[in-house]
This record gives C-alpha cells, structure tokens and sequence, in this order.
C-alpha cells in the first residue's frame, strides 16, 4: 500500500541524491577558458553580455548572481581564497570597498582609455560600464508635473506627508545621501533623512516604490530611472499611470550614479577576467548592455534604445562616484535617522 | 532505538558489546554522531556571537537602547504571537472538523486544508499586495501568513485527533462525563503535544521569514538583518539583533517542551480504523462549509489567480524560459541530497535524545529549534566565514549548502522522526533479540520499519522547505547554480513578473510532491 510507495519514495531520492552527488561537490573554479563572475547588476544586461563575450572569445562565465553590498562582503570575507574572477557591481561603492581592502588588481591602460575618467577609480582598480540617475517617478492621475518641488529636499516636509515613496536599503539612495552631504552638509542630509522618516513612506526597494506609484497608493517615488523602464517594459510604456521627472539643475535629485567591474588581484584566470572588462567597455559589448537595460553607456557613440532623457540634458548635482566613495557616512546617517 | 542504533553500529565493527546495557548510558558511537549536528548547529551561534564581540559592550549595549530596536522587537512578537495563535485556531478547528464532525466531503476538505503549505509566503504576498496597498503593513501580514501557516498545525493535530484511542473519550463518557468535558479533558490535552509541536514551527517561520515581509513592508528583526547586511557587511547590529533572534526562540523552545512533558505514548501494533462516532453537525454544517470555502479561496485560490493574471498580461511572458530546465534540475538535486543529508543527520539527535535524559543530550536536542529561527542569511554568512578559514576546499561546493539546510531545517527532521520513534517500545527490539536476531537485523527489522513513517515525514517536509529556500542557496550554492527559487528571485527584483510566474508555477506544483507524500501518510485512513 502506500508504505510500499514511500519505501519507493525514499529509495528512489536517496538513489537519485547520490547520483547527482558528484556533479555538485565540484568546486567552480575559475580554470582554462571558463572565468567566475559575481554578479549584482540587474540579470538582463549581464546575461545579455556574457553572451556575447562567450560567443565572441569562446571563454565561458559562471555567473553567481546577488546584492552588490553582500557580494562585496563575501568577496571581502573570501579574501585571498575568492573564487571570483570579475566584480561586477550595480553600484560604485561596492566596488570602492572592495578595492579599498586592496582586493581588486588594476585594470589594463587599455581598458580604461574606453570611458572617461571621471567614471572610474583614480588607480584603475575599477571602471564604469553604465551611468544610471535618480529621479523622480510620480503618478500622472495624482499630481500635475507643475506641482512637484524644484529640489528633492523639499519632499522632507510636511506638506507631503504619506506621499513620498522611498527605499533606504536602495544602494543609490545611500549615494543620494552622500550627494546631499557632499553638496549641502552633513546637517542638512540628516534633517532630510529624519523628515522623510516622519512624512515619507518606506519601501523594501526603488522597484517596489515604483511599483506602489504606479499602482496609486501614493503619487511620488524617490527612484532610479531604469526601474520605471523595466515596468514600463512589462506593461506596456502606454498604459503606464505615471511618469519620469527630472529635477536637474545641479540639484541631488538628480543625481547620476555608475554601475561598474574589477578585476580580483586573486582571480585564478587574470587575462580572461581582464578581457572579460575589456569587453565590457567596448562597443559591442556596451550596445548588448544598453539594449538590455534603460541605463546609459559610458563609451561615448553608443545609442540606448530606450527613450531616455539625453545624458547632456540631465544636469545632474556635481557629484562624481569617486567623491562619493563607499559611502559608509550614508549608513552612520541613516542611523542617525532611525531609519536603519 | 537508541540501543538499535548503537547494536547496529557495533554490529558493523564486529564488536559484540555485552546486550544488558539496556537504559544504561548511551553507546559513544551514538553520541559521537549527534556530535556532528550540534557542532553545525553551534556554528552560525558562535559566529554571532564573535560579530557582536568585536563591537564591543558599548556598541551592543547602544543599539540595544535604539529605540528602533524596541520597535522591531514589538513587530517581530506581535507578528509571531499573532499569526501563531491565529493558525493554532484554523488549524485545530479544520481538524475538528475534517476528522471528528460529519462534514460533508472530509476527503476534500483535508486536501484543501494541506495544500498550502505548497504555496511559499513570499507568492502569496506578492499576489495580495499587487491588489492594493490595504494589505500591506503589520495588520495584512498576519493575514496573509496565517493563511500559509495553518497546514503547519493542521496537519499534526488532525493526525493526532484520527490516531488518538477513542477508547480513552469512550470512557470519559461512560463516567458520565459530557461530551464537551470530554472534549476539553481528553481530547485537547492529548492533541496539545501535536498542536505544540506545529505551533513550534509556525513561531520560528515568523522570525526568520524574511521575502513576505519585506513585500509586505513589515519591520521585523529579520528584515532589519537583512537590511544591515544590504547596506554593509562587517555589521554588529546586524549580529546584535541575530543574537536578540535567538533570545525570542528561548521562550518558544522552552513552551514546546512544557508542553510535550510528560507525554511519552508507547503503542505496540499500529492504529486500526475503529469507527468512531461523529459529531453531528447539525445547522452548523453550512457556516462551517462556507468558512472553509473562504478559506480555501484565501489561501490558494487569489495566489494563484495572481500567477494566472501576470502570465497573461505581463510583457515579459516567456522571458528566460531557457532557464526552467536546470532551475527545476537546481531544485530537485539540491532538495533531494540536502533533504537525505539533514535527515540522516537529525536521526542521531533524536535518538538520543530518547535513549539519554542526560543534560548534553537534551541541550543538543533543543539548540537547533533555537537556531531555527535564525533567517538563512547569517546562517550562510557564518558557512562563509568558517569554510574559508577551516576548509576552504569544501567552500563554494554543495556541501557547505547542504551543511546549512542542515542548521535551518533541523527541527522539521526531528520533530517528524521523534513523532515516530516516542511510539516505539524500547522493549519491541529486544523481543527480536531474544527471538534470536542478530543486533543489526533487529534494528533492521524491527526499528527501521516502525522508524519508517517518521523519516517518511520528515524527508517530505524538509523537502518540501529546501525547495523553497532562498538565501542560503544564493549566498552558498555553487556559482551558476540556479533554483526555481533564485529564479523567481532574480525576475521578481527586475520588476519581471510574467517571466518569473512559470518559475513561481513550477515551484508551487513540485513543492506539491512532497505535501502529497506527507499528507497521504497524515491524512489517508489506515485500514486495519
């Protein structure tokens, strides 16, 4: 009866268990054409890069896909064992840390002569891939363009009580801190975090803020751009209920962010890591990037598919990713605020 | 079975060890492999431990007094107060129902009653909160996770309800006794072991569950675990309030073993099907159909119109369909072997938990349900960091994944295997030995077989969770491994709802295997 099949149950898993045993006890080791990538850029672009770098080179990647911040700290942690070979981050200061602990090994004169300078770090040890920028997504049934503030600061209020969507955990929100502490003072940030505590709405993430504007809980979002491309990409960009604001005039609101790679000083196979970055930045391999994500190419002649607002439109707060650094004063202040 | 265990052992190395060591110490072969679990299990402690070492009594002490820290303390109780005692209720009431009163249709009704277990939180929550933003906020997910919850209790106490001796209610009703006395007196202190043991669980999923909540935007200690380590790694408050986690466990474990005192029900033979006589209804049949109706409308049917709604409109439908083949690979040989493993690695414990009273025994009996409600991140985190330095040929290859499913899920391999072994006489192996058997086809014979149903149970069970697992495999599976789970990670964080809905799908139907083969062992009367 049905002792009999559990019998067989038990019998047949333990079989299959050991049968697959030994094809999972292998170690991913980064060994002849094959290279380790650890991966905290969204999927898309990634996986639409490695294909072209693999279809190109014939050097295979495994890719281990996470959060920057947590891929940086088991990078951290892995220390000189890392089986990683590239870091490929969603967010400068990942990358920054990650060199600061002196993991990461300078990437070839060649490579970094493809983007600009002020997009990645002084001593080479990372590059820029993409630029990214904050904005400001809000409902078009809620609230008319003409009404949102002329600067980000002013959502800290008040007046905006329970309509201003926003995510501390977010990576570039931390860097949005940073702009502001960088651009107005450390006081003036700390006073922004703790009215958006008092009047904002928390949200786990840029995407589910979006998300919630969208949907009409509230009218505002403090967000990324591509996050509002990518659901505009699943619904459909005409039926999408809101819209993308830029604030711009040097104010943080707007404020353009780099997603980026190294490297490891550790990495088993250096010269398909280092192609695999080259690659990166070269034309073919930043037209399959920015065809997979709203984000906009860092090698000048490259054209995104999507209708973003032109990068020298943007007039973003004068803030580059090498003053914002690993941007651990965001974290002390978003403690400060209670908000972490 | 301690003995068997320790025969079986001995009988392998070909050393007779003298049979009069009947409830005497256990054998140190015994003890040697229940080592192997406690010193896992003592792993991510430590860690946590060295974390909020190295902030020092001042730092500690600080972010003890935030008063964020109280705030998500407040949440992470009332949450699993809340939804603890709410399933504690369904679930009692649905087995009430299904096993003692004449319902109509029993048959369906207990498996709708089970099959949510199926459904991970995290689906459930992703479908109400994409319908409006009331069912977000502390409120909403007791709600939503009570509804996923339930089976946990549903489940054991409708098996302890069917298998209890109607014998015992029959006499309590010979003396005269009413039917509700009867009930309050016989029945609930005879289920409350099994109510005690699924509320366990309930309570330590509510304090690691981590994806529900952050969709649901509740602030729990998990999620402020979760956001520390998002927002940097080398973090003490993120291993202070690990360590405030575990504390919350303590008086969880320690009611569960109140609890369970005292109630050590040997039965020779197994439970025949006496007809019992059930109790009728009446007007209350209707009421009683339309609650579970709702129920069953809550808890599977909107979760699964969600998924059904975002493959039709959503335009990233099809997207990443390659993948689905080696996610569902992923998934089931790293839920198979992490399932053997944990199971294999939880029998010890149990064993001789049951053989000894001694203090090692009971401590390392009761410190993996204290883990449990430990999220699978600092678990991870703490693999990490002592594969690297002790072996770090072993990092990055399954087993150090598998060591971890082993840390979290320990409790479910334990509570299903003991549930099974507390009902062997100690003296049945012995009957076989004086019958002539040797040690090993003792054990073999008579032992494993009675053994059987409960490792039955907790194979399917923590089967059933390690396919659902998240972060654990994210942070520690070998790098391009994926898992229907990953999967639907990775496409729900790019805002990618259709492409992640087949992975949601598929991760719903095989977590349907083992809910079917546990249920089937629960929940199918035996014939005599």
């Amino acid at each position: 009866m049905y002792d009999v099949t559990r019998r067989r149950f038990i019998q047949l898993s333990g079989a299959g268990g050991l049968a697959l045993l030994p094809g999972m006890i292998r170690p991913a080791r980064a060994a002849g054409g094959r290279i380790a990538l650890y991966n905290g850029q969204h999927r898309p672009p990634v996986e639409a890069l490695v294909a072209a770098f693999t279809k190109a080179t014939g050097i295979e990647v495994a890719i281990r896909h996470g959060n920057s911040a947590q891929l940086a700290s088991q990078i951290v942690e892995e220390g000189a064992n890392s089986p990683a070979d590239v870091f490929w981050s969603e967010e400068s200061p990942s990358l920054v840390a990650t060199a600061r602990k002196g993991l990461l090994a300078p990437l070839l004169p060649d490579t970094l002569k493809q983007v600009g300078a002020e997009w990645s770090a002084k001593d080479g040890s990372w590059i820029g891939a993409t630029a990214r920028c904050r904005v400001i997504v809000y409902n078009k049934s809620m609230i008319e363009e003409a009404a949102l503030p002329a600067s980000v600061l002013d959502f800290a209020a008040e007046s905006w009580k329970g309509k201003v969507a926003f995510a501390p955990n977010s990576g570039a929100f931390q860097q949005q801190i940073m702009a502001i502490a960088i651009l107005k003072g450390r006081d003036t940030a700390l006073a922004w975090l703790k009215g958006l505590r008092d009047y904002g709405e928390t949200y786990n993430s840029d995407s589910a803020a979006v998300e919630a504007v969208e949907g009409g809980d509230l009218p505002i979002a403090l967000s990324n751009n591509y996050y509002w491309y990518a659901l505009a990409r699943e619904i459909g960009a005409a039926d999408m209920n809101s819209a993308i604001y830029n604030i711009g005039r040097g104010d943080p609101g707007t404020l353009v962010t780099v997603s980026g790679a190294g490297v490891l000083k550790s990495a088993k196979n250096a010269e398909a890591a280092q192609s695999f970055v080259a690659f990166m930045v070269s034309a073919e391999g930043q037209q399959a990037i920015v065809d997979a994500i709203a984000e906009y190419p860092l090698r000048p002649g490259i054209v995104s598919p999507f209708p973003l607002t032109p990068f020298d439109k943007l007039d973003p707060a004068p803030v580059t990713p090498d003053q914002l650094g690993d941007a651990e004063e965001a974290l002390t202040l978003l403690r400060e605020a209670g908000l972490a | 079975m301690s003995d068997a265990l320790g025969d079986l052992e001995a009988g392998a190395g070909r050393i007779r060890l003298p049979s009069t060591r009947r409830r005497g110490r256990p054998s140190s072969l015994l003890v040697l492999a229940a080592a192997i679990p406690t010193i896992l299990i003592l792993l991510p402690i430590i860690y946590v431990v060295l974390r909020s070492w190295n902030a020092g009594w001042y730092a500690i002490a600080a972010e003890l007094a935030r008063p964020r820290t109280a705030l998500l303390f407040w949440n992470t109780t009332v949450l699993t107060v809340s939804v603890t005692v709410l399933s504690a209720i369904i679930g009692f009431a649905g087995a009430w129902l299904t096993e003692r009163c004449d319902l109509p249709g029993r048959a369906i009704w207990r498996v709708a009653l089970s099959l949510p277990l199926a459904m991970p939180a995290f689906v459930a929550s992703f479908a109400w909160k994409s319908m409006g933003s009331e069912f977000q906020g502390l409120t909403g997910a007791v709600l939503i996770l009570t509804l996923e919850s339930f089976p946990l209790i549903y489940l054991p106490v409708a098996a302890a309800l069917r298998s209890m001796d109607p014998a015992m209610e029959e006499v309590s009703r010979s003396l005269g006794r009413s039917p509700r006395y009867t009930f309050l007196a016989v029945v609930v202190p005879r289920a409350l072991p099994a109510l005690g043991g699924g509320a366990l669980l309930v309570a330590a999923h509510m304090l690691s569950e981590f994806g529900a909540l952050a969709l649901l935007r509740v602030q729990t200690l998990t999620t402020a675990i979760f956001q520390q380590y998002e927002l940097q790694f080398d973090n003490a408050t993120a291993a202070v309030l690990s360590a405030l986690l575990m504390l919350l466990c303590l008086p969880v474990v320690l009611a569960e073993i109140r609890l369970r005192h005292g109630h050590r029900v040997s039965k020779v033979g197994r439970n025949t099907a006496r007809q019992r006589a059930l109790v009728p209804l009446g007007r209350y049949a209707f009421p009683a159909i339309l609650g579970l109706v709702a129920l069953t409308i809550l808890s599977l049917g909107i979760p699964f119109g969600r998924l059904g709604y975002w493959l039709l409109v959503g335009l990233s439908a099809g997207r990443g369909l390659d993948t689905l083949g080696p996610a569902l690979g992923g998934s089931i040989s790293l839920a198979i072997a992490g399932t053997l493993v944990t199971t294999i690695v939880a029998l010890p414990l149990v064993l001789l938990a049951l053989k000894s009273g001694g203090i090692f025994a009971r401590i390392a009996d009761r410190l993996p349900y204290v883990v449990h409600g430990l999220p699978g991140l600092v678990v991870a985190l703490a693999l990490v960091y002592f594969a690297i330095r002790l072996f770090p040929p072993l990092y990055q290859t399954a087993w150090v994944l598998f060591a971890a499913y082993a840390i979290l899920f320990l409790p479910l391999a334990q509570s299903a295997i003991r549930a099974s072994a507390e009902l062997v006489p100690r003296e049945l192996e012995e009957v076989a030995r004086t019958l002539g058997r040797g040690p090993l086809k003792a054990f073999a014979s008579v032992t494993l077989p009675a053994l059987a149903p409960g490792l039955g149970a907790a194979l399917a069970l923590v089967a059933l969770e390690l396919m659902r697992e998240l972060t654990a495999t994210l942070i520690l599976a070998p790098t391009g491994v994926s898992t229907l789970a990953t999967e639907v990670w990775s496409h729900t964080n790019d805002g990618a709802y259709a492409a992640a809905a087949p992975f949601a799908a598929l991760l719903v139907l095989i977590s349907g295997v083992p809910v079917y083969l546990f249920t089937r062992r629960t929940l199918i009367p035996r014939r005599g």
